[in-house]
């Protein structure tokens, strides 16, 4: 595509959309400079300056703040344990799971299918939830950041959906080549589905790292909080009655401090995607032989 | 012997109708078994609690539990249904979410279109990482962010109006601006994290197919229209069939720091009213009961847009 | 088989990492067990440790644990073995629902305020009623009646008050551009009037721009609430004749937003302050825009520092007061005099001997050498007294100030709070002063203590359709007949059902007590 010959309208298309990319780019990524402009800033430029992208006098204060105890670095450890081994559980399930159901001809596929959907639009609610979690023992465990939470459905459907528009041929060769459906699903299937593999490794990962509702009611040792409930804790504004607020809601750390920790709370994972993104190419496959 | 069995094998395959249920059933076995730890997932997490939907017919005390909890019927629905304010609850939302599906549902597909269209690798990678970024900027901030751009007391949005329109406008305040600041800030936060899915779909697309149509003596716009969008077309059905599903669920957050005195007429959604009655106020039924309409309201929908997928041709969920 | 290999690597993975998952759980689950037991076991023998389970809230991200040496010496002193859950205040709500809806109640439940789900729990008999016993005790039999009296279910006591100060509104200023200006400390209204009106167009901070104006205001509604009250207006429930009257249905409550309206029209107020972000509140006052912030008292020492920080050659500009005065002297509005309370459910403390044991525990929470070990930790660790000068070491020092830090939100402060304080500059005596004296002028809410059935199901409505109409009308979306009409809506809305209930609730708590 990158050797294609263009025409003059379409280099004027090109300039187009080079500019306005970038202007979205930078509309999109600005604030998030400024966030950490603030990380490096004083808390007096914090106050008088209320939007800016290079701090007048750059310090490091509230990061030797927030690295100076072990509070945070827990948290990340905590967080990164958390988003790996449950992403690595939530693709395994996913995965397994979507490849049955999107073979058309099988049994019980559509019972599955509507046993999926409707879960995925009723729930019993937090109560029997925490309840159940309660119940199988897994208060305080890492394991209740992930199992409740293991398959999205609306992940589940999309997978299962892109292992449908894998064309059949592939699959009956495969079949005359003597592999069982399993090996068919390990060794033709799987390989050829990388983007999907490489986007819900991230929607997987980003839910994982993003969620503190999960540890606020399941988590009760606080030496186990993840990062972001850290960050939900410096950052939430009490909305009601602020007349009435506990004097030590405003002992709480100051305003660079809190951009800090937001700062060492996203960074890491956004670095996910840049990392992902080379595999978006290799499953050239996909809607490739419907054509 | 041998030779039978591969009759018989291959026979199954070319009419496999022929075929019992069981058969099939037998056929598929490992399948079945790459089902089952998933199956089990739902059963225990998705299922065991469902229970919980029967306390929206009751007046649940969380410290009798559900066994004890008095029965009440379809009380708390009436309620709802009867508030005064029910009418104007139903319209916010539905006009918060209509405007969500025209302007956001889009936004990503155009977006991943374009970015497709760059050439140049590496300033394609920085801008889908850049736009992606506020995807992980919690509301808290954005609403802070907006309050300093957008107020009409020096907030720099504000201040360039003046100077090249000539007036100010009341963003925050004013009902009329609501909905467009909601819908401009929902597609600010989540375009780039919404390429996501449809930059992996282009990944698919085939040169050959480009190459086939610039062969016909398609332009970029038309090679855009016939080649590229119908590769997202899957996923673009499967994504607004979902979105369907949880068409009444308006951010929250969002919504709840946006929204003031002067707003409030067009600012309050079902899911703000929750808010206070279900988690400040602690009725858990009462929430519970407002939680099962909007899901029948969902899947209603879904299964509405679903079945109208299939009749149109296109593979719809299942 | 080599893919059978393959596939039954994933799975067995799989059923070991689920396998293994339970297992953590179930060991946990062994430790709440032994809790328990031990509880049990302990109420008899005087020597050992009794152990106490504390649900309890943080403002903190990083509270301390059982390996704090406060919390040893807390330990030692009360002869506990204590474990903490820590609830993030952020989400308290949620934690503190979910928490009353499990059933797995800990020893000592914060409550963070009369929720309905705690109400109903407490009706349903989940706490201890505590009055019979709270005089036994040398610190809890000397709790406030008025307080104990707001904190009331049904006439009955579920939970023993965290104090806070009643006094705590008022209003912050700058003295040093009242002196600027060569004018006086207000004393009325309208002097208070004269005050914002100096402060916006004559220059008060001497720079000769117009960069200045009277007060800030934000979305949060608290200041309107305070200064209303100056002219009359009762604090949410008024009593005429012997009837409770919602405070918006007073002549009083029309005079004061007529002034509001006023204030806001001349442009002493900012003009987008029904759309400001409480996140940006403080900062014009911080950074010398803004000369009069109503709001509690403590904002002002808060204020004081910031502006130190940035104009060093002006440290003590700020100066409070308690209200001015207005047709009815001075008043002013309270704070419920309480943040949340500490119950003890049924479920975990079986025994009135087990319950006596805990509200011993409880009542040592007030010792003075308590209160100094949570407020301030432990002499020679992280604070030192020189010739009765209380210096702290934990400053610049998180990890000292972590090992004692949330303490405090287990703490009661009754009768009093006794923990050391650095001698305190002018501003917070002034602010001291001030908190004590307000106790005199503070409006109490007749309607405190009353549960109504209708404000838990439709109070929060109710409430917003008359704040909005209130900002509606200062910026003048809305005139007179625009707020009779949100009253009319109110009234219908709901509205009149809770007067009625109301006041039948009030005339039977009044029967009761006579």
């Amino acid at each position: 595509m990158h050797k294609m010959h263009n025409t003059p309208l379409g280099r004027v298309f090109d300039v187009f959309n080079v500019i306005l990319l970038g202007l979205i780019g930078v509309a999109t990524v600005v604030p998030f400079l400024h966030i950490i402009a603030g990380s490096f800033a004083t808390d007096a430029e914090l106050s008088r300056r209320s939007f800016f992208l290079f701090p007048e006098e750059p310090t490091l204060g509230a990061f030797r703040y927030i690295f100076s105890t072990d509070a945070v670095v827990n948290s990340l450890f905590t967080s990164v344990f958390v988003t790996t081994v449950g992403t690595a559980v939530s693709m395994i399930l996913t995965l397994t799971m979507a490849y049955p159901l999107s073979r058309k001809n099988m049994v019980g596929r559509n019972v599955v299918m509507n046993l999926v959907l409707f879960s995925m639009l009723f729930s019993g609610g937090m109560i029997p939830t925490f309840i159940l979690v309660r119940s199988l023992g897994l208060m305080d465990s890492y394991w209740a950041l992930i199992l409740p939470m293991a398959i999205n459905p609306f992940n589940l459907i999309i997978v299962k959906n892109f292992f449908q528009q894998l064309p059949v041929e592939l699959e009956e060769a495969s079949k005359i080549d003597g592999c069982s459906e399993i090996g068919t699903f390990w060794r033709i299937m799987l390989p050829l589905s990388m983007p999907v593999i490489a986007t819900f490794t991230l929607f997987y990962s980003v839910f994982y790292w993003n969620d503190f509702f999960q540890a606020l009611l399941y988590i009760n040792d606080n030496t186990k909080w993840p990062i972001q409930l850290l960050l939900q804790q410096l950052v939430t504004v009490p909305d009601m009655n602020i007349g009435e607020l506990d004097e030590s809601f405003y002992e709480q750390p100051r305003e660079s401090i809190k951009l800090a920790v937001i700062v060492v709370a996203t960074v890491p994972i956004l670095f996910l995607y840049p990392f992902l993104q080379k595999h978006f190419a290799k499953g050239v496959l996909i809607g490739s032989v419907k054509g | 012997m041998a030779d039978k069995a591969i009759t018989t094998a291959a026979g199954a395959k070319i009419i496999p109708n022929v075929m019992t249920k069981k058969q099939r059933i037998k056929r598929d076995k490992w399948l079945y078994l790459l089902l089952i730890p998933g199956l089990i997932y739902f059963i225990v997490f998705k299922y065991i609690p469902m229970w919980g939907i029967v306390i929206a017919f009751q007046d649940y005390s969380p410290f009798l539990g559900v066994f004890e909890s008095s029965w009440v019927g379809f009380d708390h629905f009436k309620f709802f249904f009867t508030n005064p304010d029910f009418i104007r609850l139903f319209r916010n939302t539905f006009l918060l979410a209509l405007y969500d599906l025209i302007f956001f549902f889009p936004a990503p597909i155009i977006i991943s279109l374009l970015l497709n269209e760059l050439r140049i690798s590496w300033y394609k990678r920085t801008v889908q990482t850049f736009i992606y970024v506020p995807h992980f900027m919690s509301w808290v901030i954005i609403a802070s962010m907006s309050y300093v751009f957008l107020t009409t007391s020096g907030g720099i949005v504000n201040e360039l109006l003046e100077q090249f329109v000539g007036r100010k406008f009341n963003f925050l305040s004013s009902p009329e601006w609501f909905r467009p600041m909601i819908i401009g800030q929902i597609i600010w936060k989540e375009v780039g994290w919404g390429t996501v899915i449809f930059l992996a779909a282009l990944a698919g697309v085939s040169q050959e197919q480009y190459e086939a149509a610039i062969v016909d003596g398609a332009g970029r716009l038309r090679r855009m229209w016939h080649v590229t969008l119908p590769a997202l077309r899957p996923t673009i059905i499967i994504l607004l069939i979902l979105r369907l599903g949880n068409f009444l669920d308006t951010g929250f957050q969002q919504i709840y720091l946006m929204s003031n005195a002067l707003n409030r007429s067009v600012a309050d959604v079902f899911d703000t009213y929750v808010y206070f009655i279900g988690i400040t106020q602690g009725a858990f039924s009462y929430s519970a009961a407002v939680g099962l309409f909007k899901s029948v309201v969902g899947i209603v929908l879904i299964l509405g847009a679903n079945h109208f997928a299939k009749k149109m041709g296109q593979e719809g969920l299942f | 088989m080599k893919r059978l290999t393959n596939y039954w690597n994933g799975s067995w993975l799989l059923s070991i990492i689920l396998f293994v998952g339970i297992l953590a759980g179930c060991s946990d689950e062994t430790t709440g067990g032994n809790s328990d037991n031990g509880a049990g076991e302990n109420s008899s023998g005087a020597e050992e440790p009794f152990e106490i389970e504390i649900f309890a809230t943080t403002f903190s991200t990083n509270p301390p644990g059982n390996d704090s040496p406060v919390v040893q010496a807390l330990e030692e002193y009360t002869n506990t073995k204590l474990t903490f859950n820590w609830a993030p205040n952020s989400n308290i709500d949620d934690k503190f629902n979910i928490t009353l809806a499990s059933g797995d109640l800990p020893h000592i439940l914060y409550v963070p305020s009369k929720t309905p789900s705690f109400i109903s729990a407490a009706r349903d008999g989940a706490f201890w009623e505590l009055e019979p016993y709270l005089a036994d005790y040398e610190n809890l039999s000397q709790a406030n009646e008025m307080i104990l009296d707001n904190t009331r279910i049904d006439g009955k006591i579920y939970g023993i008050y965290r104090q806070r100060s009643l006094g705590r509104n008022g209003i912050v200023y700058r003295q040093d551009w009242l002196d600027n200006l060569g004018m006086d400390v207000p004393e009325t209204i309208d002097d208070f009037y004269e005050m914002l009106w100096a402060f916006t167009y004559e220059d008060p901070n001497g720079t000769g721009v117009d960069d200045t104006y009277g007060t800030v205001i934000s979305k949060y509604e608290g200041p309107w609430n305070i200064m209303q009250t100056w002219f009359g207006v009762p604090n949410k429930w008024g009593e005429i004749d012997g009837e409770l009257v919602p405070d918006f249905k007073t002549a009083e409550y029309r005079e004061a937003l007529k002034f509001f309206k006023k204030i806001y029209d001349e442009g002493l107020v900012n003009e987008d302050f029904a759309v400001m972000d409480t996140t940006e509140w403080t900062k014009p006052l911080e950074n010398g825009e803004v000369g009069v912030f109503v709001d509690v008292l403590d904002a002002g020492e808060r204020a004081r520092a910031k502006i130190e920080e940035q104009y060093p050659d002006n440290p003590d500009p700020i100066r409070l007061l308690g209200s001015v005065e207005g047709p009815y002297g001075h008043r002013a509005l309270p704070t419920s005099g309480y943040s949340g309370m500490l119950a003890i459910p049924k479920s975990k403390v079986k025994t009135e001997e087990e319950l006596r044991r805990v509200l011993t525990f409880l009542d040592q929470l007030n010792d003075e050498e308590v209160q100094i070990l949570a407020g301030n930790g432990i002499e020679g660790r992280h604070y030192e007294i020189v010739d009765g000068e209380y210096h702290s070491f934990t400053a610049d020092n998180e990890g000292l100030l972590a090992e004692y830090e949330s303490l405090n939100q287990i703490m009661m402060f009754i009768p009093v709070d006794k923990v050391l304080a650095a001698t305190p500059n002018e501003l917070k005596q002034l602010e001291a002063q001030i908190l004590e004296d307000n106790i005199e002028i503070v409006v109490p809410n007749p309607a405190e203590a009353l549960i109504s059935e209708v404000y838990s199901k439709q109070g929060q409505q109710l409430d917003t359709i008359i704040s909005d109409a209130r900002i509606q009308y200062i910026v003048g979306q809305i005139d007179e007949t625009g707020l009779d009409e949100a009253i009319e809506l109110w009234e219908k809305s709901g509205g009149n059902e809770l007067v009625a209930e109301m006041n039948e609730l009030y005339k039977e708590a009044q029967a009761n007590r006579n």
